[in-house]
């Protein structure tokens, strides 16, 4: 008999049992989207990296109130989103997190998607400053729908916002970039 | 979707984000056997006590012998009553994640580790306490380490079912300390009594290196934990 991966409620369930094991799966399964969102959220490599270890914690300690067959994912990125934004709050951090394009050909990089590289140079670069020109919470928004590409439930969790402000700042967001980009709405 | 979210999408892709971290470890750590006490002893770094929630077990006798142990920096005693403490979770961390240089830098010493040992994380509270998970079989052991200098920094208070052994480590004088949950109590950096309690149930080594006095705790019998201690010299 071949072993199949266990999928998220089975790895609750059994987490909720006690199996450390089963929560390391899930750690290790959620662990990069989770640091990448703290990080956004937060400004700070390390405030990311403690928000992301509390809340995987706070999480496990918490799976009483896991509600069974409740998506995982936006759950998780729910603590964790709490986590990084109380230690921006307290860091008194006020500057937004700019956004940068990874420099090409560093050691160790992945190679581009054959998708990525059909964005040219100077595309990407406008694209990006004009993202960086949004208010935060447009280029949150942003950031979580089409970067991270969550859902709109996702990001809404993420946010810690109602799924209709995430679809109205949406709607703004975009209006403001085809602006900034002098696209016409399609 | 529309071509503008298409672009979006594909520069997501291209975005830089620093190196992602492996939390597993630490996240296991702390959640192995019971909340680590690290993070209060950092904050706290003066008063440490720990005491045990069960009926005493110790002979009047040996409760004597015990009642006060001295280690630079730490001192243990026994106590007859606990401070109230609820076996709640401590989800704070172990401080900040910080690179092994940038850590050394801020606590002011080079740490002590195991041989071959690189961690490539080492967690920092209040400037004072650095922090490692490790792992022996397996199994995460966590070993902090401070600067003790003539100071009493800590200070314990233990009863009931825990044993506390004096111990050497590579010559040094040390404490072994094993059983029962233990409740802990502080006083933070400035000398201001703070409480809070927390339970843990580890067994833990504390011994000093040099100028560090070190405390390695973890699910271990004593033979682990000293045939440990004496692969960690400070540099």
């Amino acid at each position: 008999m071949v072993d199949r991966p266990l999928d998220d409620a089975e790895l609750v369930e059994r987490a909720k049992r006690g199996d450390l094991r089963a929560w390391e799966t899930i750690v290790r399964g959620y662990q990069g989207l989770a640091f990448r969102t703290a990080y956004l959220l937060s400004g700070s490599a390390a405030d990311a990296e403690e928000a992301v270890q509390d809340g995987f914690v706070k999480a496990y300690r918490a799976l009483g109130r896991f509600r069974r067959g409740s998506p995982l994912r936006p759950w998780l990125l729910r603590i964790v989103s709490n986590e990084a934004r109380n230690r921006r709050r307290s860091a008194g951090r006020r500057e937004a997190l700019a956004l940068r394009v990874a420099a090409a050909d560093r050691p160790g990089d992945a190679v581009p998607s054959p998708e990525a590289a059909l964005l040219g140079g100077e595309t990407r670069a406008r694209l990006l400053g004009a993202v960086n020109t949004l208010s935060e919470e447009h280029r949150l928004t942003i950031a979580c729908r089409y970067f991270f590409e969550l859902s709109e439930e996702e990001t809404a969790a993420v946010l810690g916002v109602r799924r209709g402000t995430v679809k109205s700042r949406l709607a703004r967001a975009l209006a403001r970039l085809r602006d900034e980009l002098g696209e016409e709405d399609e | 979707m529309s071509s503008l979210e298409r672009q979006l999408q594909r520069l997501g892709q291209e975005l830089a984000y620093p190196r992602e971290p492996d939390v597993a470890s630490a996240v296991l750590a702390r959640l192995d056997r019971r909340p680590f006490p690290w993070r209060l002893v950092a904050v706290a770094f003066a008063v440490l006590a720990v005491a045990v929630g069960a009926a005493f077990a110790v002979p009047q006798a040996r409760t004597t012998i015990l009642k006060w142990f001295h280690l630079r920096g730490v001192t243990i005693e026994r106590v007859e009553t606990l401070p109230s403490a609820a076996e709640r979770s401590q989800a704070g961390g172990l401080g900040r994640p910080l690179s092994p240089d940038q850590a050394a830098r801020v606590v002011g010493f080079q740490l002590a580790l195991p041989p071959r040992t690189n961690p490539s994380r080492v967690y920092v509270l209040e400037g004072a306490l650095a922090s490692v998970v490790l792992r022996a079989e397996g199994r995460p052991l966590l070993l902090s380490e401070y600067r003790s200098g003539n100071v009493d920094l800590l200070k314990k208070s233990v009863g009931g079912k825990t044993v506390i052994e004096p111990v050497r480590v590579s010559g040094e004088p040390g404490l072994w300390l094993e059983g029962g949950p233990h409740t802990l109590t502080y006083f933070n950096q400035r000398g201001e009594f703070r409480q809070r309690t927390v339970k843990i149930r580890g067994n833990v080594l504390l011994w000093v290196d040099g100028e560090l006095t070190l405390r390695l705790e973890g699910e271990l019998t004593k033979a682990e934990a000293l045939r440990i201690g004496r692969l960690i010299r400070s540099g």
